[in-house]
């Protein structure tokens, strides 16, 4: 690591450093998994868990600004940072005796009633406990940053595998080409010009059949940047879902991303003994990377032989069909509950973390946003975008790319770049001679584990199913057992995929448990509109939009 | 919700529009004992406006229909925890109109005095006194504004859930997902409507389509001057309460308020006049301008994340009334529409007259301000509504 002109900065009362580059949660993370954050409703405790800005569990206040996320955040000297939504620290917060008192969770729908003349008391108590941080009072006069239009015929959002195959065929067929990343673009594919670190928010369908898209996307200096393009591939990916189970939001649980990241700047991983979730090359790609830190594979279904194999090397035991039935310890994960699908056999093993390997879910939004129509391909229970004859969307002009399209695995995926990049120039590329694209048909392993954990766990468990918003699984159990049917409407009767992540660690599993206690398939359970913006944006980067080169008139 | 089949195909009122005001409309006629009554619905359960508005309740208007309408509203979602078994929060924060000019300023003196003499305690701010309601605000070019503490916001999906199993425990046939094709007619009058789960007879449809109402009209054979127009909202991450009331600029139809959960939720009241077959789409010109409006009057909100922004119809009328009774053209065809977006706010009291109106009784309020028939046969310009944003 650079450790030359290391960013000095408070933290609290503590002074820290960063090196350049160095992300605010990476500095945080030197004395281990750093308690950050106190559940909104519930005050529950919690800690980074997703590692990309996604999740609400590293949300700090920085120079004044509410809601920063430290995974994203890089320090500038003399920044002022603190923690928030709890008293006196995130570690022993008074309020975190509501989770005792809540145990089926806050109901606000039908709590609070009476006495009538309390109303006013219970509106500014229940106020007070909304919301994350304190409003902003910037530092200085906030400015809005005046926005900027670029235009190019093909636009390519992702730079992972499949997005950088798309941009490199197109700019070797001689097409000028943009290559848009959320991060950083190592080495971008030659001729292609890179807009790294730029995060896509909004991609509206197209005005008319012969219209530009205009990609709203967000600069790293604030600024809002249009990108009006010809033609559009995208390929955003996946990312790790979450899991159901009582104590599933505990400090330790973490993404199988959230663990790259949380141990890679510092090449020190926030736990000791994790238990890996999970059958596959994901999985797999853990125990490689934590080796004997992994205290046992859990895997809802069956388990790889070739990461059987690599398991048995180093002396981690495995256990295939197995659940999670509980997270045990109260500031952090001490003890994971197993059972066994089928037997129904309980044991315990000791770990501090749980690392979510079993699922990944595509980055569909852009897809919902620009009208593309989507379909629920059953084996990978998920929603992607409907494909053909070549990798074009139903959207004219809106391909597809990588594992958002349904090409998970990284050589399908280049090969998907490659033909989504051949069908952007008019070519023949058929998607069905593809390989390794997910099936259509089948049923993901996870619709038969949670038919089983939720006749295992019976009838009030403390699941969190949001924990944006703290919604408990109870929560959405009552809304049913009340008549409320159909993700749209539960959604708006618990309040489940209406936070910070957009849904993204939420709805994947709510799909599925709400197929089994309405007895309907995933899809005739709906699917929820994808709202802009993709993720929060400052209201002062939406401001400065530049407008008139770049976007479609929306009448 | 259940997409079942109705258990009976005759009923004495069937309301098509499963929002607040179809249900609330249901739920009055049921509690008079009107007899079988069914609402159907286009869609799921609070899809259309009911699910989509800011959650304002206001009483401060430029007519005194109007005012005692919402003065009624607001006693009745005072009491609606009581009523429903639902808390649907609703928070006397006030709303507060700012004028930027002259003219605006005039037509916030008018509607002071209006809703003074009403027996409302109003009152005319200073530019110097906004500030005291909306800590941090940036008074810019404003020349006063109006406050009325009664005033307030409350969390919409509650009073539908709540209005909704009430109308069920009163035997009300809820039918969700039941689009219908045809109002159907005999020698002037109505006797059943057509949907996509089956007939159903009635002598009496009430027209509860929101945005929709024109479409219905028209499949009942009937023009009405009512227009879809669609509205942008936005809504930011959660904040610890700093903002007490509703506050609206009259200058670009600004609105924005604190919700229970935290969320700065607004929008402009700038129609888009579409017709309901374009959609509910979200802009960036919306995003841009409503931000940039935000940031004008609040200038500390600049780094606040926006969380999501989504759209949904209002169903305007030339004069910015709603209309309330039955269609002189076509015996049994009640109208419970045309409330440019003010129809959450007005439905508890609003409904009772649609109610009186289905069962022939009188209707105690004002109907010629809402007949059908005014819209109908105008020979000269309606005066107009002049309060229409938020």
């Amino acid at each position: 690591m650079e450790e030359r002109n290391p960013a000095q900065w408070r933290f609290g009362r503590r002074r820290m450093h960063s090196g350049p580059g160095e992300t605010l949660l990476s500095a945080l993370l030197g004395k281990g998994l750093p308690l950050l954050q106190r559940s909104i409703r519930l005050h529950r405790p919690r800690a980074p868990y997703c590692g990309v800005g996604d999740c609400t569990q590293c949300l700090v206040r920085v120079n004044g600004v509410p809601n920063v996320r430290a995974c994203r955040y890089v320090p500038s000297p003399g920044d002022t940072v603190r923690t928030e939504n709890s008293w006196p620290s995130p570690s022993y917060d008074l309020l975190g005796i509501l989770d005792s008192l809540f145990r089926n969770g806050v109901d606000t729908l039908h709590g609070f009633r009476r006495p009538s003349w309390a109303a006013p008391l219970f509106h500014s108590v229940v106020r007070r406990l909304a919301g994350y941080g304190r409003r902003p009072e910037p530092v200085g006069v906030p400015t809005v940053p005046r926005g900027r239009s670029r235009k190019t015929p093909f636009l390519v959002v992702g730079a992972g595998p499949a997005g950088r195959q798309a941009a490199s065929r197109l700019r070797k067929e001689g097409a000028d080409v943009l290559l848009l990343d959320r991060d950083p673009i190592g080495d971008p594919p030659e001729g292609v010009q890179a807009l790294a670190s730029h995060e896509a928010l909004f991609l509206p369908p197209p005005a008319g059949p012969q219209a530009r898209y205009a990609l709203l996307a967000a600069a790293p200096d604030g600024a809002a940047v249009t990108i009006a393009a010809e033609r559009v591939i995208l390929a955003p990916g996946a990312y790790d879902t979450s899991l159901w189970f009582p104590g599933n939001d505990r400090p330790g649980v973490m993404t199988a991303e959230g663990a790259w990241r949380f141990s890679g700047e510092r090449d020190r991983p926030p736990f000791r003994r994790a238990v890996v979730f999970g059958g596959g090359e994901r999985a797999g790609m853990l125990l490689d990377r934590f080796g004997t830190q992994v205290e046992a594979v859990v895997s809802p279904g069956a388990i790889d032989p070739d990461l059987v194999h690599r398991a048995t090397a180093l002396d981690i035991p495995l256990y295939p069909r197995t659940m999670i039935v509980e997270g045990r310890g109260r500031r952090r994960i001490s003890s994971v509950r197993l059972a066994s699908r089928g037997s129904g056999g309980k044991f315990s093993v000791r770990a501090d973390a749980i690392l979510l390997a079993h699922r990944r879910y595509p980055n569909a939004q852009l897809f919902f946003q620009a009208g593309a129509s989507m379909r629920w391909r059953g084996s990978a229970a998920a929603y992607y975008p409907e494909l053909g004859p070549t990798m074009e969307t139903s959207v004219p002009g809106l391909f597809a790319a990588g594992e958002a399209a349904g090409f998970p695995d990284g050589v399908a995926a280049e090969g998907s770049g490659i033909a989504a990049a051949e069908a952007a120039l008019g070519r023949e590329a058929p998607v069905d001679r593809l390989p390794g694209r997910v099936a259509a048909e089948g049923r993901s392993e996870m619709e038969g584990y949670y038919r089983e954990l939720l006749a295992f766990l019976g009838p009030h468990p403390k699941v969190v199913a949001c924990a944006c918003e703290d919604v408990l699984l109870s929560e959405i159990q009552t809304a049913h057992a009340r008549g409320y049917a159909g993700i749209e409407v539960i959604k708006r009767y618990t309040g489940v995929g209406t936070g910070l992540c957009q849904g993204r660690y939420c709805l994947p599993e709510a799909l599925l448990v709400l197929s089994i206690l309405e007895a309907r398939p995933p899809p005739e359970i709906g699917y929820i509109t994808q709202r802009p913006p993709v993720r929060p944006v400052a209201l002062g980067t939406l401001a400065g939009m530049e407008l008139a080169s770049a976007a479609p008139e929306v009448a | 919700m259940s997409v079942n089949q109705p258990r009976r195909t005759e009923f004495r009122v069937v309301v098509v529009g499963a929002g607040i005001v179809g249900l609330y409309t249901a739920y009055h006629l049921a509690r008079a004992g009107a007899g079988p009554i069914a609402v159907v619905d286009r869609g799921f359960l609070s899809c259309g406006a009911s699910g989509r508005n800011g959650g304002g309740v206001r009483q401060q208007w430029e007519n005194p229909a109007m005012v005692r309408l919402a003065r009624e509203a607001v006693h009745s979602y005072r009491r609606f925890g009581h009523e429903f078994g639902y808390n649907i929060w609703f928070r006397q924060g006030g709303y507060l109109f700012i004028a930027d000019g002259p003219a605006e300023w005039e037509r916030l003196r008018v509607v002071h005095r209006v809703v003074s003499s009403e027996g409302l305690p109003c009152r005319l701010l200073r530019p110097e006194e906004l500030s005291r309601h909306v800590p941090g605000l940036n008074p810019g070019k404003a020349v006063g504004g109006t406050f009325l503490e009664s005033d307030g916001t409350l969390f919409p999906f509650p009073a539908v859930w709540g209005v909704y199993e009430a109308v069920r425990r009163l035997g009300v046939e809820v039918l969700n997902f039941a689009e219908v094709s045809e109002v159907q007619r005999e020698e002037g009058r109505v006797t059943g409507v057509v949907t996509s789960r089956g007939r159903l007879a009635a002598p009496a449809v009430v027209n509860a389509a929101g945005g929709w109402s024109a479409d219905l009209a028209r499949r009942a054979g009937l023009t009405v001057p009512n227009q879809a127009t669609r509205h942008e909202i936005l809504a930011t991450e959660p904040l610890k309460p700093f903002l007490d009331p509703m506050v609206i600029r009259l200058r670009d139809g600004l609105y924005f308020s604190q919700t229970m959960r935290g969320e700065i939720v607004g929008g402009l009241t700038v129609p888009h006049p579409v017709g309901t077959g374009a959609g509910m789409p979200s802009s960036p010109q919306f995003l841009r301008a409503m931000a940039a409006a935000l940031v004008d009057l609040l200038p500390f909100l600049a780094p606040l994340g926006v969380l999501r922004a989504w759209s949904g119809f209002y169903d305007d009328t030339p004069d910015g009334f709603p209309v309330i009774g039955e269609d002189p053209r076509l015996r049994g065809f009640f109208h419970a529409n045309g409330f440019g977006g003010h129809g959450f706010m007005l439905a508890p009291a609003s409904t009772r007259r649609v109610a009186q109106s289905v069962l022939g009784e009188k209707v105690d309020l004002d109907p010629a301000q809402f007949a059908p028939g005014r819209l109908l046969e105008a020979h000269e310009p309606l005066a107009r509504e002049a309060l229409q944003p938020g």
